[in-house]
């Protein structure tokens, strides 16, 4: 009875327009998709370098990259806290308890996993691809973006994975974030808040809305994979 | 007229040599087949001169221009264009990739429209504009990339067995588009083992063996 009181309430302040709710909400998604998009910008890059070019020491970058996968999000968050504490190396920066903080590590966040889902969709692209499009006249960057958009399929489920990985995380943004009210209160720190308090429909009511802006989201994201080929 | 004349090519692989190319030129207004066995190095010696594989030592003169050492010019790349065996055709759509070349050169929306729909009917594949490349024939994918090269208007032309795997109703058109793209202003390299390519008339031979190229 208590969940059904609880989700009957949720839904209350959802549709009521909650200042309160819709604020962590807007935080959320400002947070999580900055993150996204500084990630991509650098971690699609990074990924097509690793995949197309033989230095010394790829192997072990490989190998170090794909380690982070498995990262915990909190000791991202430990170690941006470390540095950027006041005392820290970083700390003149004054940037523990912001947006910008919580932005930076969840750009950490995401990036090993858009560069290794990059890594591998350029390994396993047809070598003729690149070859084509230099062929026809393509400089080498175009004809590295060619590549990417033919193999976008793959490029895009990391972007699904990195933005599942970020919209959720809750370790990183709770300690360098500080879930302070109305400026670094996100919704999985406002879940975790609101659980321990015993309100069980603020918390339902932020998982509905973090599931339907998941949704809504990956729509788009999917409009941009494209339908792929069936094998 | 020496539209392309090779002065000297020369390729390794794995410490033994592939190519040893000397004095080898092609005119313009010529279509010539190149034949020899398998692992002769046809593919290998097309794909340099494309700028596409890396040479060890190069040397050749075109259309009034002399190019030495390893570097080839990026512009080069532009004159030059190779088709491969088994063209790749982007998953985009036929009237996209035979666009392709031309966007890459900044070429005018409506100049390139144009373009591409005359190299789509030069090509008979305008009733295939909607079919998604990865559905297409072999023959039909032949015919894409040659007219994806033509609307380019390359100087040379360089078709990496285009006849390889068709039946012979698909080579017979795919060896038609071949003699019509070879102009006055260019030359068209073929490289095949086809018997029907070998005897058409009015092209010159050349063949690959031990490394050195020789006119047959």
């Amino acid at each position: 009875m208590e969940l059904l009181d609880a989700s009957q309430r949720a839904f209350v302040l959802l549709f009521s327009g909650d200042r309160e709710l819709w604020q962590i909400v807007y935080i959320s998604l400002k947070v999580s998709l900055t993150a996204l998009l500084i990630a991509t910008l650098l971690a699609v890059p990074a990924g097509f370098f690793l995949a197309t070019v033989h230095f010394p020491g790829r192997r072990a970058v490989v190998i170090a990259l794909q380690s982070l996968l498995s990262f915990p999000t909190v000791v991202v968050g430990l170690m941006l806290y470390l540095l950027f504490t006041r005392s820290g190396p970083l700390g003149n920066f004054n940037l523990l308890f912001t947006q910008d903080i919580m932005i930076l590590g969840q750009a950490i966040i995401a990036f090993p996993v858009l560069a290794a889902f990059t890594l591998a969709a350029v390994q396993g692209a047809d070598p003729r691809v690149h070859e084509t499009a230099l062929g026809l006249g393509a400089s080498r960057t175009h004809a590295a973006v060619t590549t990417l958009i033919e193999v976008r399929f793959a490029v895009m489920a990391g972007v699904f994975n990195g933005f599942g990985r970020v919209i959720s995380e809750v370790g990183c943004a709770m300690m360098v974030g500080g879930n302070i009210a109305a400026v670094t209160r996100n919704i999985p720190t406002a879940i975790a808040l609101e659980t321990s308090k015993g309100d069980f429909a603020q918390g339902i009511a932020l998982g509905t809305v973090l599931l339907v802006f998941a949704l809504a989201i990956n729509l788009g994201l999917a409009w941009v994979q494209g339908e792929g080929e069936l094998k | 007229m020496s539209l392309l004349s090779v002065g000297r090519l020369a390729k390794t692989f794995s410490g033994r040599p592939l190519l040893d190319v000397s004095g080898l030129v092609f005119e313009a207004g010529s279509l010539y087949v190149l034949s020899g066995d398998n692992g002769a190095g046809k593919t290998t010696l097309l794909r340099i001169l494309a700028g596409l594989a890396p040479a060890d030592e190069f040397h050749f003169r075109f259309d009034g221009g002399e190019f030495t050492g390893r570097e080839y010019p990026a512009w080069l790349r532009r004159k030059i264009i190779y088709v491969h065996q088994h063209p790749y055709l982007f998953n985009t759509g036929i009237k996209a990739n035979i666009a392709y070349g031309l966007r890459v050169r900044d070429v005018d929306a409506a100049l390139r429209e144009h373009a591409v729909l005359a190299a789509i009917e030069w090509a008979g594949v305008a009733h295939l504009s909607d079919v998604p490349p990865g559905q297409l024939s072999g023959g039909e994918k032949q015919r894409v990339a040659l007219a994806r090269a033509k609307v380019l208007e390359p100087r040379v032309l360089l078709v990496d067995e285009p006849a390889a795997n068709l039946d012979s109703a698909a080579r017979a058109q795919v060896l038609e588009l071949l003699r019509q793209t070879t102009s006055d202003n260019n030359c068209v390299v073929v490289a095949c083992h086809d018997r029907e390519m070998l005897d058409l008339p009015g092209v010159k031979r050349l063949h690959i063996d031990a490394g050195r190229v020789t006119a047959v």
